[in-house]
């Protein structure tokens, strides 16, 4: 096995395109290292991507950009994440309990590993785009297209992730996370994030509901039931908890840490839960 | 191999490494700085933690060659660090009991280092969230929160009468 570290992304991309399939491009390490025996033996060059200046949180006109390679510790404490419309994201990331594993993992190898974690799950209900490279230029593809199963992302060969873009929520936004595992340090048993918008006169205009980390799919999914009671209406007390009933349409899987049917009571919590500080926020203009 | 530079506690060591070489085992095996523990070895248990440009990571999920130009500190530099006296955090470890078998201990005080410097007077909550990613497995938990939290007194006492 062969190690890179390119300060170069053009460099970056002859070593993917050279090695192919091979190639592991690595910035915290935690997925690589804690699956080696799994992990070693397909991998014939490991790529260090963490000089290629993909480490950043900036604000422009469409939304919060976030690098490939920013650290969980570094999105949990940013002013531009603690606060605000995207707070969904410092709230996700201090759920990954383990302080040194926050300073290590980051944005771009969480969302690439597509198993049991919990910001995608966040990044779907806000609808983020997934910012890709290689050596035949960029392309942007939607959070709901970048899993395509249980530990399968849509990269193609010689592709890295580069960045997260968050697009910038209408005014009078909110979201809200929630996670339900055996222990803090634990995998999420399910996790789950909801956003919404409210127009002048209140009424919900736009509502995503979203359910991770124990789906049939293996990926995070939308409850299109629960969006569909949210959507038009004033978010009161009976609307949460009619769109957290309508939130079962999410199959859940059955294993031995928990059952399809206690999942999916979670998902119905979680909803609730998270829509009522969704809705809270977003009446606070989305500025908490 | 590969011939790499790591910088320990203020000192170079060059060592060759196969890439996939974790920083826990050059550190312990190749380095034979023994204080950082390997327990898991998958990031779950904590007893590899060392501090990493001044942040606690686990080291067992760190390539060593991916740590070279990296501040590394190990649980054998606090003393130095400590003109040469046990630092009040190993004090208090000792005085209040905070270990059994001392496996976790060196995990334990690193993550308590970063938390202390970071914040001289945390909350017992803010104590347990630091050491959250850190199991001991004789169960000592009450006495390493009540070990750190007399270690914050002791060194705020201590800075206050400077």
């Amino acid at each position: 096995m062969e190690y890179y570290s390119p300060t170069e992304l053009d460099h970056a991309y002859t070593l993917l395109d050279k090695y192919g399939d091979g190639a592991v491009p690595i910035a915290g390490s935690t997925f690589f290292m804690s699956h080696r025996e799994e992990l070693f033996d397909a991998a014939d060059a490991v790529i260090d991507i963490k000089k290629l200046g993909l480490n950043y949180i900036r604000l422009n006109d469409d939304g919060l950009h976030i690098g490939a390679t920013t650290t969980f510790n570094e999105i949990f404490d940013h002013k531009l994440t603690r606060d605000g419309r995207y707070a969904i994201l410092s709230d996700t990331a201090g759920e990954l309990n383990t302080n040194e594993v926050r300073n290590m993992a980051t944005i771009g190898g969480v969302i690439c590993v597509a198993g049991e974690v919990d910001m995608p799950t966040s990044l779907l209900a806000c609808d983020a785009n997934i910012i890709i490279g290689s050596s035949r230029g960029t392309r942007a593809i939607s959070m709901s297209e970048f899993h395509v199963g249980y530990l399968n992302n849509a990269l193609e060969e010689g592709e890295m992730v580069l960045e997260v873009h968050v697009p910038q929520p209408p005014a009078n936004t909110g979201a809200g996370f929630a996670k339900f595992q055996r222990t803090a340090a634990d995998l999420p048993l399910v996790n789950v994030a909801t956003h919404v918008s409210l127009d002048g006169a209140g009424a919900c205009s736009e509502a995503r509901v979203v359910a991770g980390a124990a789906t049939l799919s293996g990926v995070p999914e939308r409850s299109a039931a629960a969006e569909a009671v949210l959507l038009g209406g004033i978010i009161d007390d009976a609307l949460i908890e009619s769109a957290a009933a309508a939130s079962n349409d999410i199959e859940c899987v059955n294993d031995f840490r928990v059952s399809a049917e206690v999942r999916q009571l979670w998902v119905r919590c979680g909803v609730e839960d998270t829509l009522r500080q969704a809705a809270a926020r977003a009446r606070q203009g989305g500025e908490v | 191999m590969n011939a790499i530079s790591l910088k320990i506690n203020n000192e170079g060591y060059d060592v060759p490494v196969k890439p996939h070489w974790s920083l826990a085992y050059v550190i312990r095996e190749k380095i034979g700085l023994t204080g950082t523990k390997a327990g898991c070895e998958m990031g779950t248990c904590g007893s590899c933690t060392l501090l990493l440009d001044g942040k606690p990571i686990f080291s067992c999920l760190r390539m060593a060659i991916d740590a070279q130009g990296s501040d590394i500190r190990t649980i054998e530099g606090l003393e130095e660090e400590n003109d040469g006296e046990l630092h009040p955090l190993q004090e208090a470890f000792i005085q209040d009991h905070g270990m059994q078998c001392g496996f976790c201990t060196p995990g334990m005080i690193l993550a308590a280092k970063h938390l202390l410097d970071h914040n001289p007077d945390p909350t017992e909550q803010q104590v347990r969230e630091a050491i959250g990613g850190h199991l001991c497995r004789c169960g000592t938990y009450v006495r390493i929160v009540k070990a750190i939290m007399n270690a914050a007194e002791t060194m705020r006492n201590a800075q206050a009468t400077q």
